[in-house]
């Protein structure tokens, strides 16, 4: 079976005129304009089979939204081919148009001074979508995300997580089997942003559909995804499974020990310390996966331990160090 | 005080300079209709010889002195400020310790005036090959005489513009009325045409109104038309025009102001 | 068939947003009758004045307004609406929805708004349009009132052709946003024969900004003043133009997506 997208060393180098500040600068570029060269993304690769939750994560500028926008068709690489449910992407083929979605956090595609349920009615003007569907999907939303009471109120008058749930949900109105969502959170209260994760969990149950997603929000990605893509200075950094990445990435292990009058020890013979560890009444070191039963004996030999847990260190560390190695 | 005029000035030339395309847009769209208006009475006086004493020559110096003055005394205050007083990005400004109107704003118009006078010369020279006219009646006494007298023209109107401005503290209608007010210009001003071919009952209104010292009063001097009484009454009308403009200004400004922080907007 | 759906659904939307403004409704339908009076107004002036402009008489003028409203309705109700929109998606980036709908961008972009009590100038234009005619005294006869027609809606064509070439140029210049201004300002040249222009105006209101084509030529085959062939040219530059701001559109989208250069 062909993968739902096939991603082959995609590339994506922008031109970007370069100017200094100053009236005379100002001048001289007006005739002649100095371009750079920003590779944004290079030679990346990827499967992605249907049904699968993938995170994409990296910093600003890593990447991430140039290829999502290659992936939806927006971007024509610069080299490379990526196939997405059988069509390239960037031809921009109706029927591919229809069947797939990229909801953009920061770009409102509802209008701001009419009801939403109004942009909703064109939205299904425009993506041809017939009454009997249309019901039947909108209901479906409605039940997942509470849209009922939203749809009456011009958007402008919605609050952030309001707006968002109904951005989502017109993305959603014909049924795509692929989502592209590039920050689907951002903005949002801890409870907002877990009203959207949820959301998305169980429409991918229900549906089927392959989610692609970018988010700034580390919790997003350990919710939802079981697969991440770390892209990094436009590269392919990683690739894998979430549970998977430190032990590639950093094989560190998190040694927490709970001890009497633990300020008299000094722990740091015995690896790294962490410090400002959530658990406060531990104190945390950070060692080797390999040697995780030798300094784990040796502190159970030496010290009045009450309490001994092994870990492994918090995602955001890992990617952390991923990013910098 | 200088050295805050020329820091605004600074930031406004900068700002200006960033839409230096749009500025071009702008003024090619603002010299269309005087071309066309020139157009069009040229060829009237050219078929008849002469329209109630204006021939085509007259008509060609009026329009072509037109555009300079227009430049100089008309003003860009209304699209450069209103919308900050209806988004709320005024409350920035009205905590410096500076007259936001009398100072950013006016300096804005200014290096805008400027910019688009750079503009407009290479055109202007264009034109006069185009069409050729014969400025002998025009004096350097005029030119000196109408300098003045535009830029106190320049700024009645900016503080009758304003006034305008500043009524979008009470209703979100101001470009509505402003649009009215600019149909008065067009009506009063001399724009349309030299004021005596206009119908009676319009010259005798526009005589008391300031609208013609923004326009065909500083032509008429330029081109030298005018007795030493008709200049003298015509800036004694600048100055009386000035004051109460400057006066309605200052009220509407100081009423929408308080207005505006009471309603802490 | 589909393009008449969505433009129904466009219509039903912008009806809803203009009674969320009510009140500017009807000061702006008291603006436009302002400006009708200065119009006729100014008309009264110069004909005061002279017998004929242009070789043209009162009549004639009071319909060649009448046709200039008309191509101006397209300005007003559509053009400029949608200048606004669509300057904004490309600020605010919600042009990348638009692209990635599928149906036509170039449909989308025209279409999404609409300044729907605008259209009763369409009403008022072709009262001008007869009532001009009926003073002018001159015969009309019904295959004239056709290629009227079918002249008027190919002017609409150039300049709606015009507009899209305009606006596609933001996609190379960004900064390029006050575009349309300039389409407005020579349109408003439209409102006098262009016989009475100099001869390089005429040029450029006839052939490189094609006002004329849209004002003067059908309101000059209402008085039959045209032979068949002409009729065929200036059907010919409608057809055309649309063509080639299609191919302008078209590139624009590649240069936007990064597919060109």
């Amino acid at each position: 079976m062909t993968p739902t997208i096939s991603v082959q060393q995609l590339s994506k180098t922008y031109e970007v005129p370069e100017r200094e500040g100053g009236f005379s600068a100002a001048v001289r570029s007006f005739f002649k304009r100095k371009y750079k060269d920003v590779k944004a993304v290079q030679e990346v690769n990827f499967n992605i089979e249907q049904g699968e939750v993938v995170g994409f994560l990296g910093p600003n500028g890593a990447g991430k939204t140039t290829t999502l926008k290659m992936l939806s068709g927006l971007l024509h690489p610069t080299s490379g081919t990526a196939n997405v449910l059988g069509f390239t992407p960037w031809e921009l083929k109706n029927d591919y148009l229809r069947s797939m979605t990229l909801v953009m956090g920061q770009r409102n595609r509802l209008s701001w001074d009419i009801p939403a349920a109004d942009s909703f009615l064109l939205n299904q003007a425009i993506y041809r979508i017939p009454d009997d569907e249309y019901k039947e999907t909108y209901k479906e939303l409605d039940e997942l995300l509470e849209l009922e009471p939203l749809m009456k109120k011009p958007v402008r008058n919605l609050s952030l997580g309001e707006r968002m749930k109904c951005e989502i949900a017109v993305g959603l109105l014909h049924r795509p089997k692929v989502l592209f969502l590039d920050e689907p959170t951002i903005g949002l209260d801890i409870t907002g942003q877990a009203r959207i994760r949820e959301f998305l969990q169980e429409y991918n149950k229900r549906t089927g559909a392959t989610i692609i997603l970018t988010s700034h929000y580390m919790a997003d990605v350990t919710a939802l995804c079981e697969r991440i893509i770390i892209i990094h200075h436009g590269q392919l950094k990683y690739d894998g499974g979430i549970n998977d990445l430190s032990k590639k990435i950093a094989p560190f292990k998190l040694i927490g020990v709970l001890m009497e009058n633990a300020d008299a020890h000094d722990l740091s013979q015995y690896g790294e310390p962490v410090e400002n560890m959530e658990d406060a009444d531990k104190k945390f070191i950070q060692v080797k996966a390999d040697e995780v039963t030798r300094i784990t004996s040796r502190l159970l030999a030496d010290l009045p331990i009450r309490d001994i847990t092994i870990a492994d260190p918090p995602i955001e560390d890992v990617i952390e160090q991923a990013f910098n190695a | 005080m200088f050295l805050i005029f020329k820091r605004l000035w600074q930031v406004n030339w900068a700002e200006q300079w960033q839409y230096r395309a749009n500025l071009l847009m702008y003024l090619l769209y603002w010299l269309v209709s005087p071309i066309i208006y020139l157009a069009v009475w040229t060829s009237i006086a050219t078929a008849n010889g002469d329209v109630k004493g204006f021939t085509a020559n007259d008509f060609i110096t009026y329009y072509m002195v037109l555009l300079i003055c227009d430049q100089v005394t008309s003003n860009i205050v209304i699209h450069t400020f209103g919308y900050k007083i209806q988004d709320g990005s005024l409350s920035g400004e009205l905590i410096k310790p500076i007259h936001p109107m009398l100072t950013n704003a006016l300096v804005n118009n200014v290096a805008f005036k400027i910019l688009t006078m750079f503009g407009l010369t290479p055109i202007w020279i264009i034109l006069f090959f185009l069409f050729q006219p014969d400025f002998s009646s025009v004096t350097l006494t005029g030119i000196l005489l109408a300098i003045p007298a535009m830029m106190l023209a320049f700024l009645i109107g900016y503080f009758q513009s304003a006034a305008i401005t500043a009524l979008a503290f009470w209703t979100t209608r101001v470009y509505s009325i402003h649009e009215f007010y600019f149909a008065l210009i067009l009506l009063f001003s001399g724009q349309f045409v030299p004021l005596p071919l206009m119908p009676q009952l319009i010259q005798d209104i526009a005589q008391y109104l300031p609208f013609q010292l923004m326009l065909y009063y500083p032509i008429q001097l330029i081109l030298g038309n005018l007795s030493t009484e008709q200049i003298i009454q015509g800036y004694v009308m600048t100055g009386v025009w000035l004051v109460i403009s400057w006066l309605i200004f200052n009220w509407v400004w100081r009423k929408g102001v308080k207005k505006y922080s009471a309603v802490g907007a | 068939m589909h393009s008449l759906k969505l433009i129904y659904a466009f219509l039903k939307m912008n009806i809803q947003m203009s009674l969320a403004y009510r009140a500017d409704t009807v000061v702006n339908i008291l603006l436009n009758l302002m400006w009708l009076g200065w119009e006729l107004l100014s008309l009264n002036i110069i004909f005061s004045n002279t017998q004929t402009l242009g070789g043209w008489g009162i009549g004639e003028l009071i319909a060649l307004l009448g046709v200039f409203r008309l191509v101006n309705t397209l300005m007003i109700a559509l053009i400029w609406p949608n200048t606004e929109k669509f300057n904004q998606s490309i600020r605010d980036g919600s042009m990348d929805y638009t692209i990635l709908q599928p149906a036509n961008s170039m449909f989308l972009v025209t279409f999404s708004r609409i300044t729907v009590w605008r259209f009763w100038d369409l009403i008022l234009a072709i009262i001008l349009i007869v009532i001009g005619i009926n003073m002018s005294g001159d015969l009309i006869t019904a295959p004239q009132i056709l290629t009227f027609i079918l002249l008027a809606l190919s002017g609409i064509i150039v300049i709606y052709s015009l507009w899209i070439v305009l606006i596609a140029l933001t996609f190379w210049f960004t900064k390029f946003d006050n575009n349309v201004t300039i389409l407005q300002a020579l349109l408003d040249a439209g409102r006098y024969p262009a016989t009475v222009y100099p001869v390089w105006l005429r040029v450029i209101v006839t052939f490189i900004i094609p006002i004329a084509v849209a004002t003067t030529i059908p309101l000059q085959a209402l008085r039959g003043e045209l032979a068949f062939n002409q009729v065929l040219i200036f059907f010919f530059i409608g057809v055309a133009s649309f063509i080639i701001a299609s191919r302008v559109w078209k590139s624009g989208l590649k240069r936007y997506s990064g597919a060109s250069s």
